[in-house]
């Protein structure tokens, strides 16, 4: 019974039950069994339907298989997964696998790279992966096969670029951002043409000389501000708007050479996704000097804000507020503190801008302040569950000692107006939070024990459950409603990549990339045993 | 000298040491009358240990070494002046503009294809490569080609010109893992040939021609035929003239993801 079953369902694979390509319509769609985008849908709420493993169940988990990345130091793809082929990154290497039992079937390497930075995960699109490596090359492979169709650079290297990002794919662009803020760099997001490499447009997030928002800054910095846009984005089809982050202005922790707001390095930018254009923006952290990149995920949602329904944006900011903004126009609606530890403003005023509290910037001696320089969080995914209304954000309650130097600054060699460490007294918590969106109040806390290391985000389901990797480097299932514990899985690793679940031959995984491992887990099923099948070789 | 013993019994000066000292610069460095001295050189002195193709013997495989593209000038100008002592490989007396020959020419045994000077028409080899000699029947460059063999897109870069004329003209010599050929018969009769890209005790992964993957389970698996032989034909030897052979060899030398450039950085930044 069971072999015929395995039959059934190798001819459904074989027989291409699965339209051949990753279209966009597929994509738009959101997760079903296959996971198609960063965060699952271009919504960003990574929220999947698979109800395979519910609040009942989620204690029977167990293993399901693992799969060693040889030489992986620290993984943070998110996997994605199409038709049974999970597509999982590290360093300039991306690797396809057998979704349901971690075999490899291809693996691509950029062997010429001379950069060895992390790797946030792929795009599909078509019969195509896209990938860039650490260099900040654009790369498109078969996906069936692995096979290199281009490899475009798209930022240099000598500018100060590198590049981290997974691409983000819509209609028939690939969109990509760039890293390297933290040493002067000048920002962009960049779209190329999904079949040629071509470039299809370029926004800067730094203003050229002259350009509005130019006033905002100094001379020199002007030309080296920053404003990475190192993670992927979200995006509202009806809208046509993309969602892009941008990171700190540069130098770091020194705002003496850049006065003003430092436009538009520290906020969320809402670009035509056709032509690039911004339709708005809106900075969070103006004149930034604790190294809050907006880096944190856009989730979009629906929701009454005053008795009307509004299209808004998520965003649980680095800066220890959580935001929500329309999305149609970019206005600020609400923004409410969703850490304890947080002490550079008293709150955010009507128009959005924070009110800050005297005597909170880096000093040359060191001044203690908070969130830490990682964020109440950061670049690891929230979630958004439609059936609870809750937002689930990794939260870090930390403070730090934040110095700052007034040296002259001196682009691409590393400095960074000097940095921030964390107060030996005062360890940082990691917890799991549940914010409501409509109100901006904690609906339930899940403290982890740790040592605030963790960089893991989470995943919701349809089954009640969600998933995150804790600070301890355990896979957790909570029950999305009061973050009751379900089930744990001690990894033994650190985990700094965020989970993805999704379902091949009717069952359903959660995967998640541990520092040098993909590891799958599922509900337990007694195994059959594999009877020896005979192999011959012949000429 | 700190040595380390490595794979295939192949002595070298530990890398830690090697950190600390300057490398040394070879004087043939680039000249291509260099590596055929050497070549002369290794057929009269090196070649009843290391085979005639240093492919291997009693001495190690120098061919399509690891161990050799790791290692600097410095390693293996020392290795050959002063052999390895407890072992088979004798110091030389030879002079050391001799020994940089022989340096030289080892080298350029493992070096990528692209930086080889092959010497054929490369504008030929692609007309033959895409057009009578069939070979885009099964390999791709840059996505236009067959699946069933490796993608040669980079194989400038991925591959030693000596690696690709072997696997031009002996193709079983060694298969490229993951091209395997298999035909897989399923508990109800189906047959699936194809490419096997990995195989365990419980489960397989085959690809066929049109490219469809099969990722099956040992349990609805009958019997798995390997072929033994590489699925590419044997006899290029004899089908393409020796002019024909360099040109596509020139082809497929010139096919790289990047044209290197000297220099580029290095570091890792956390963003």
């Amino acid at each position: 019974m069971r072999v015929k079953q395995f039959a059934v369902v190798a001819a459904m694979m074989a027989a291409g039950a699965m339209p051949a390509q990753v279209r966009y319509e597929d994509i738009l769609k959101g997760p079903s069994g296959n996971w198609l985008t960063y965060a699952g849908d271009y919504a960003g709420q990574r929220h999947s339907p698979l109800k395979q493993i519910t609040t009942a169940n989620a204690n029977q988990m167990t293993a399901k298989w693992v799969h060693h990345v040889e030489n992986a130091k620290r993984l943070e793809c998110v996997p994605l997964v199409y038709d049974g082929i999970m597509y999982v990154t590290d360093s300039n290497l991306v690797i396809a696998l057998d979704a349901r039992t971690g075999r490899k079937i291809w693996q691509y390497k950029a062997e010429q790279v001379k950069r060895q930075d992390i790797n946030r995960g792929v795009a599909l699109l078509g019969d195509r992966v896209y990938f860039a490596t650490s260099d900040a090359h654009l790369v498109a492979l078969d996906r069936k096969t692995g096979g290199l169709l281009w490899s475009k650079p798209y930022a240099d290297t000598k500018k100060g670029y590198f590049a981290t990002v997974a691409p983000f794919a819509a209609k028939n662009l690939i969109v990509v951002g760039v890293s390297g803020g933290d040493s002067g760099m000048r920002g962009f997001v960049a779209a190329y043409k999904a079949d040629s490499g071509e470039e299809a447009w370029r926004i800067y997030t730094i203003p050229a000389r002259g350009e509005p928002g130019s006033e905002s800054w100094g001379d020199l910095t002007l030309d080296w501000g920053g404003g990475g846009t190192w993670l992927s984005g979200t995006y509202d089809p009806a809208l046509n708007s993309l969602f892009w982050t941008t990171g700190n202005p540069w130098p770091d922790f020194y705002g003496g050479d850049r006065k003003g707001d430092n436009l538009y390095s520290d906020s969320l930018l809402s670009l035509d996704v056709d032509t690039g254009k911004m339709k708005w923006y809106f900075q969070f952290t103006p004149n930034d000097v604790w190294d809050w990149d907006a880096q944190a995920w856009p989730v979009l949602i629906d929701m009454p804000v005053n008795g009307k329904m509004r299209k808004v944006v998520l965003h649980a900011n680095r800066n220890g507020f959580f935001y929500v903004l329309d999305r149609v126009t970019g206005e600020y609606l609400r923004a409410t503190p969703y850490v304890e530890k947080l002490s550079w403003a008293k709150g955010i005023d009507a128009k959005g801008r924070p009110i800050l509290i005297p005597g909170q910037e880096p000093t040359p001696g060191g001044k203690v302040a908070c969130p830490s320089v990682r964020g109440a969080s950061n670049w690891m995914s929230p979630s958004y569950s439609p059936a609870t209304g809750l937002l689930y954000v990794p939260t870090l309650e930390q403070c730090d000692v934040y110095t700052s130097s007034s040296k002259h600054p001196e682009p691409m060699k590393g400095f960074a107006g000097t940095g921030a460490e964390s107060v030996p007294s005062e360890p940082g918590k990691f917890y799991m939070r549940a914010l409501d969106p409509k109100t901006g109040a904690k609906k339930w806390d899940y403290p982890m024990t740790g040592d605030a290391s963790s960089w893991a985000g989470t995943v919701s389901t349809a089954g009640g459950v969600l998933f995150f990797g804790d600070d301890d480097g355990q896979m957790v299932a909570l029950d999305s409603k009061d973050g009751r514990h379900l089930w744990h899985f001690n990894t033994g690793q650190r985990l700094t990549a965020s989970p993805i679940t999704y379902e091949v031959a009717g069952k359903q995984y959660v995967a998640i990339a541990t520092a040098t491992d993909v590891m799958a887990f599922g509900l337990f099923e007694p195994a059959p045993s594999v009877p020896l099948v005979k192999e011959r070789i012949e000429d | 000298m700190a040595m380390v013993l490595l794979a295939g019994g192949f002595l070298l000066p530990a890398q830690d040491n090697e950190k600390k000292e300057e490398d040394l610069k070879n004087p043939h460095e680039g000249k291509a009358e260099a590596v055929e001295a050497g070549r002369k050189q290794f057929l009269n002195s090196c070649s009843g240990c290391h085979g005639p193709n240093a492919e291997g013997g009693r001495g190690p495989r120098l061919l399509k070494s690891g161990v050799v593209r790791g290692s600097s000038n410095r390693q293996l100008f020392t290795l050959i002046k002063d052999g390895v002592k407890g072992s088979d490989m004798p110091p030389t007396k030879a002079p050391d503009e001799k020994i940089w020959e022989m340096v030289s020419f080892v080298k350029n045994l493992n070096a990528p294809a692209y930086e080889a000077n092959a010497s054929g028409n490369a504008e030929s080899g692609g007309k033959l490569f895409h057009g009578k000699a069939g070979c885009a029947g099964c390999h791709a460059i840059a996505g236009k080609g067959g699946v069933i063999g490796p993608d040669l897109t980079n194989a400038g870069m991925s591959r030693s010109y000596a690696n690709l004329r072997e696997s031009l003209l002996q193709p079983s010599e060694r298969p490229s893992e993951g091209y395997l050929g298999v035909t897989v018969t399923l508990r109800d009769g189906k047959k699936i040939s194809g490419i096997a890209k990995n195989n365990t005790n419980y489960s397989i992964q085959v690809m066929d021609r049109q490219s469809k993957l099969y990722l099956l389970n040992k349990l609805e698996v009958s019997e798995i035929v390997f072929k033994k032989s590489s699925l590419m034909p044997e006899d290029f030897g004899k089908r393409l003239s020796k002019a024909e052979i360099d040109d596509v060899l020139a082809y497929v030398s010139r096919q790289v993801e990047r044209v290197p450039v000297p220099g580029g950085e290095a570091g890792a930044k956390e963003q």
